[in-house]
């Protein structure tokens, strides 16, 4: 296992609250299941960014705040996010009443990361305004076509499906992020994920909050699974 | 009892403890009037040692210490979440 994964692990996946209801469920998928999509994910970025980094010229830079925009920008970020603050409806309200705050509070916390990226951009002189991103198509497609419109329809299957896509990917984004802060010394790009880093941590804790106390039956775990099945094989291609 | 405190040098208020803390409704975290309404724990209500919730959860290096001994609990140390005798998951 790589040592980013094995930190990683240690420090923010396997702490868990004495007595939590959902946690067995939660250590049961990251065994089975996330694991294997972690490594896959850290080391296809580690191998990226080792390639990358012998050419040391701006181009690579450029190209890693694009694709991040492209990942976190404001159009998506909104309209996913907005979607799937509807998946609770008025009957799961009282229930679910602080996962409609935290989904809520994402939707700034997702645009504000590709600003971070559009700050790179600006800093650097490669763009002088972010509305210039939205006419280059580099800043607005990402190699993970139904990504969008799946996830959009999580709020169609239960609330719960979202804490799978905070729990599995944002573990991810936090493993590039930490691969990033120990093989890069740019200032820049240092800054790029930097910047980010607790708050994708944050996006994680709140999967890992939400299975834990919320995922504790069959019914409520399901969705999770399923939207796991589709993330999985979305990002590591694990079927 | 030992007591934790938030260290604002490393808290990004994203107020995760204070969910988790209001989840268990032990509700010793709170969002303070003054100075800067920045999320403080008040140590008559909480429960630690007895409750580690919101430091399992707390996503930002540094941010709740132990006031007595004045180290960091977050990430959580593998006493603070182990001593129970909870399976390892691993």
């Amino acid at each position: 296992m790589h040592t980013i994964l094995e930190e990683f692990l240690d420090k923010w996946v396997w702490p868990t609250a004495p007595g939590a209801p959902g946690a067995a469920f939660r250590w049961r998928l990251t065994k089975e299941r996330c694991l294997k999509g972690w490594e896959i994910s850290l080391q296809r970025t580690v191998d990226e960014i080792e390639k990358e980094l012998p050419r040391a010229d701006e181009a690579w830079k450029k190209a890693r705040a694009l694709r991040g925009y492209s990942a976190e920008g404001v159009h998506m970020s909104i309209k996913q996010m907005s979607a799937q603050l509807l998946s609770v409806d008025l009957d799961g309200q009282a229930r679910y009443i602080d996962l409609q705050r935290m989904r809520a509070r994402q939707i700034w916390d997702e645009c504000k990361h590709s600003k971070l990226h559009a700050d790179v951009l600006i800093g650097k002189g490669w763009v002088t305004h972010e509305r210039e991103l939205m006419d280059n198509p580099l800043a607005n497609i990402q190699p993970l076509p139904a990504y969008f419109g799946l996830s959009m329809m999580f709020p169609h299957i239960h609330p719960l499906a979202r804490a799978a896509q905070n729990y599995c990917p944002k573990a991810i984004a936090c493993l590039g992020i930490m691969a990033h802060l120990r093989l890069v010394d740019d200032p820049l790009v240092r800054h790029e994920y930097l910047s980010q880093r607790d708050e994708e941590r944050m996006h994680y804790m709140e999967g890992k909050f939400q299975i834990d106390m919320y995922c504790t039956t069959p019914e409520t775990q399901r969705p999770v699974e399923e939207a796991l099945d589709y993330l999985l094989h979305q990002v590591a291609g694990i079927r | 009892m030992p007591t934790l405190k938030i260290d604002h040098d490393h808290c990004t208020e994203c107020r995760m403890c204070y969910v988790v803390c209001r989840e268990l409704d032990i509700n010793a975290v709170y969002v303070a009037l003054e100075p800067l309404h920045r999320i403080e724990i008040d140590a008559r209500a909480c429960t630690y040692p007895g409750c580690t919730a919101c430091l399992m959860y707390c996503p930002a290096e540094g941010s709740i210490v132990e006031v007595e001994s004045g180290r960091s609990m977050v990430p959580p140390p593998p006493e603070a979440w182990r001593r129970r005798g909870s399976a390892l998951p691993v």
